[in-house]
C-alpha cells in the first residue's frame, strides 16, 4: 500500500475537546487534509487535524490504546 | 481426543468468551483468538461490502430524482454509504486485509453484500423504498452491532455510521409518506416497490433461529440479537409506517403470539426479471443459498461501476 494512515480529530464546539473521529488512508498530508474533510463531514467542526500515525507516540503500554479503528 | 493444541486453542476461546460476556473490550489482535478475528472480518466484510454496493445502486436511481433537493439528498446519502464502506475497510486494513484488494481485486461474486443490493432500481419509489427498507434494515443491524459489540474501533466507528443512516432513512419514510399521499400511479408504484422489496428486506436478515448454525458471533459478542430478533425490530418499524400510509405488507401483528407474523411461505421463490415473489412457491434454506450464490441481475454491473476500468491508465493502480 503506497498510502499512509492519519489519525483524524476533530472539535464540534469552542468549549469542546479535540477527539479522535476516525482515520484515513492517502499519499500525502494534502490529500489527507481533503479526503478528511470530504469524510468525516457528520458535524460542522470548528477544527480539524489530521495526524500521521507514525507521529502518534503512545503514552499507555503499547496497542493497548489503539489509535486505528475509527 | 484432541491435542494439546487444539486443548489450548480451545481454553483461549473460553476464555475470551467468558471474559467479554464479563464485559471485556476489545482492542488490539493480541486480545483476539482466531476464532474471534475471523468472525469480526467476516463481519467488517459484511458491512463494508453492503455499504459500497449500495452506492451503485442509489447512484443509477438518483437519476429519478424528482427535484434537486431530493437528487442532493441522494448524492449525499451515496458520498456517506462509501465513506461507511471505507471505515469497514479501513479496521480491515488493520487486521491485515488488503482494502485496494477489497474494492478493486474482487471478482462481482466475491462481495458479501445482500442479494438485496444485486438488484436494479427503476424508479423513484424504488429508490425511497430502499431508503425505507433497505437503510432501516442497516440501522437495525449496526445499531445492534454499536449498543452490543465488544470490539472497542467498530464500537467507536459506528457513531458516525449510525448517526448518517438516521438521515437516510428519514429522506426514505419522509418520500414514502409522500408518494402515498399523491395517490394516483405515484401510489401504485410505491405499493409495487414494497411488494417485491418487503420480503427482499427480510430474507436478508439470514436464517431463522431454529435453524441456525453456531456462528460465534453471539459468543463472541459481534452483536446482541439474532436474526429473528432483528426481523422483529424491522417490522416493528416498517410495518406500523406501511399500514398508516395505506400501503399493504405480508405481514401483521399477532396479538396472541405478541410478535409480527408473516402471511406467506418463508423463503419462498422469486423472479428478478419480473420481480415478484411467488407465494406459492415455498423454498428450501439451501435453495435460498444457491440464489444468494447465483448472484442477482446487478452484481456485474454495480461491481464495474465501483471498479472503474481496471485497464486505463487511471485504474488499477495502487495511488
Amino acid at each position: 500500500m503506497s498510502d499512509k494512515i492519519y489519525e483524524v480529530f476533530a472539535r464540534k464546539n469552542h468549549d469542546g475537546a479535540l477527539v479522535h473521529v476516525g482515520s484515513l488512508n492517502a499519499s500525502d498530508d494534502e490529500l489527507a487534509k481533503a479526503y478528511a474533510w470530504t469524510m468525516y463531514d457528520e458535524e460542522n467542526w470548528v477544527e480539524m487535524c489530521v495526524v500521521p500515525r507514525d507521529a502518534v507516540i503512545r503514552v499507555t503500554h503499547d496497542r493497548k490504546i489503539p489509535l486505528w479503528g475509527n | 481426543m484432541p491435542n494439546n493444541q487444539d486443548a489450548k486453542n480451545g481454553n483461549a476461546e473460553k476464555d475470551l468468551i467468558d471474559r467479554i460476556a464479563s464485559g471485556f473490550v476489545v482492542e488490539s489482535e493480541e486480545d483476539m483468538t482466531a476464532g474471534y478475528k475471523k468472525s469480526l472480518i467476516t463481519q467488517l466484510m459484511v458491512q463494508g461490502d453492503t455499504e459500497l454496493m449500495s452506492a451503485p445502486a442509489y447512484y443509477l436511481a438518483s437519476k429519478d430524482a424528482p427535484t434537486i433537493n431530493s437528487r442532493i439528498a441522494v448524492t449525499a446519502i451515496i458520498h456517506d454509504e462509501l465513506g461507511h464502506a471505507n471505515i469497514a475497510y479501513r479496521i480491515l486494513e488493520d487486521l491485515g486485509v488488503d482494502k485496494h484488494w477489497l474494492v478493486y481485486g474482487r471478482e462481482p461474486n466475491q462481495f458479501k453484500h445482500p442479494y438485496g443490493f444485486d438488484q436494479p432500481l427503476e424508479d423513484w419509489a424504488e429508490m425511497v423504498v430502499a431508503n425505507g427498507f433497505f437503510d432501516r434494515a442497516g440501522i437495525t443491524l449496526l445499531g445492534d452491532v454499536l449498543n452490543n459489540t465488544s470490539y472497542g474501533p467498530l464500537k467507536r466507528a459506528l457513531v458516525k455510521v449510525d448517526r448518517e443512516e438516521i438521515l437516510h432513512l428519514r429522506h426514505g419514510e419522509s418520500w414514502m409518506r409522500r408518494l402515498a399521499k399523491a395517490g394516483g400511479e405515484a401510489k401504485d408504484l410505491l405499493q409495487r416497490a414494497v411488494d417485491w422489496m418487503f420480503p427482499m428486506t427480510l430474507e436478508w436478515f439470514g436464517l431463522p433461529d431454529g435453524l441456525k448454525r453456531h456462528s460465534g458471533q453471539l459468543d463472541y459478542k459481534l452483536k446482541g440479537k439474532t436474526n429473528d430478533q432483528l426481523r422483529q425490530t424491522w417490522m416493528e418499524a416498517t410495518v406500523p409506517l406501511c399500514e398508516g400510509i395505506g400501503i399493504d405488507v405480508p405481514a401483521h401483528y399477532d396479538d396472541v403470539a405478541r410478535e409480527f407474523v408473516l402471511d406467506y411461505p418463508f423463503p419462498c421463490q422469486y423472479d428478478p426479471q419480473e420481480k415478484r415473489w411467488d407465494f406459492d412457491a415455498p423454498l428450501s434454506w439451501d435453495d435460498v443459498f444457491q440464489r444468494w450464490k447465483a448472484r442477482g441481475p446487478m452484481n456485474q454491473r454495480y461491481t464495474e461501476m465501483v471498479q472503474g476500468d481496471l485497464g486505463s491508465i487511471f485504474g488499477g493502480r495502487l495511488w
